[in-house]
């Protein structure tokens, strides 16, 4: 019954912490004087990181209109983009800049094409801060590829873990079930 | 109490909670960045070994009870 108790608890603390991530904050930070936003033309999605919140769904394949301005002439500027990984695998950093400058607007056109091997239904918060003259500014956005996890193999491999893992350990904890006379 | 079992099981608890934290990532259910998939493996470790440790004495209790022939 003990046990019970304490695997009960267990699953409370999971369900509440996965209850908060499901909440993570996107938009700009307070304080971020700065804009940005993002044009995903094939999905047809604009991404205002100052009004952002939800889950944003995209296309594994898309070519992104992104415009960005801060309020003041810059100076000596740097910033980043990164992917947030589970703690403590930290972020994977997917473009940075820096320089010099007196303009307060840019904007540009990326293209990106990851394969369709990673599920669709990963919910990745995609983070970014910029830092100049005006201040910091920092902002994040949940995305989400489009279509059905179970397209990818990937996700038929992480399911087929999941049953041969169960059933080995609890063919391992037989005992566990056997009727005590 | 066979270290052996305890070890195992919690291998097992650890690599079956590791697929279930895709699973929910994979679904959809919890973000990437989220902490779930860093406590699931351990909370699946941890509950693995105490497991196996229970099962390892439910299994020699049972076999010293066990009548000779």
């Amino acid at each position: 019954m003990k046990l019970m108790r304490w695997c009960f608890a267990g699953g409370v603390m999971v369900l509440t912490l996965a209850g908060s991530a499901a909440h993570a904050g996107a938009g700009l930070e307070p304080g971020s004087t700065c804009s940005a936003s993002g044009t995903f033309r094939d999905a047809g999605v604009t991404v205002d990181a100052a009004t952002s919140s939800g889950v944003v769904t995209v296309h594994h394949t898309d070519t992104v209109d992104w415009t960005g301005s801060v309020t003041g002439a810059p100076g000596p500027y740097s910033g980043s983009v990164w992917v947030k990984l589970p703690p403590p695998f930290g972020t994977v950093t997917v473009r940075s800049w820096s320089g010099d400058s007196q303009t307060t607007s840019n904007s540009g056109t990326e293209h990106y094409n990851l394969p369709s091997m990673v599920p669709a239904g990963i919910t990745f918060t995609v983070a970014g801060e910029h830092k100049d003259n005006n201040g910091r500014c920092a902002g994040s956005v949940q995305l989400q590829f489009d279509g059905s996890p179970l397209g990818s193999p990937i996700t038929w491999v992480s399911l087929g873990g999941t049953a041969i893992t169960g059933i080995g350990a609890a063919f391992a904890l037989r005992p566990l079930f056997r009727k005590v006379m | 109490m066979g270290v052996g079992r305890i070890i195992g099981v919690a291998v097992l608890g650890f690599l079956f909670m590791f697929f279930v934290a895709l699973d929910l990532v994979f679904f959809g259910v919890v973000a990437l960045d989220s902490a779930v998939v860093t406590v699931l493996p351990v909370l699946g470790l941890v509950v693995g070994g105490v497991l196996g440790a229970l099962a390892g004495r439910r299994q020699a209790g049972g076999q010293a009870g066990a009548p000779t022939a």
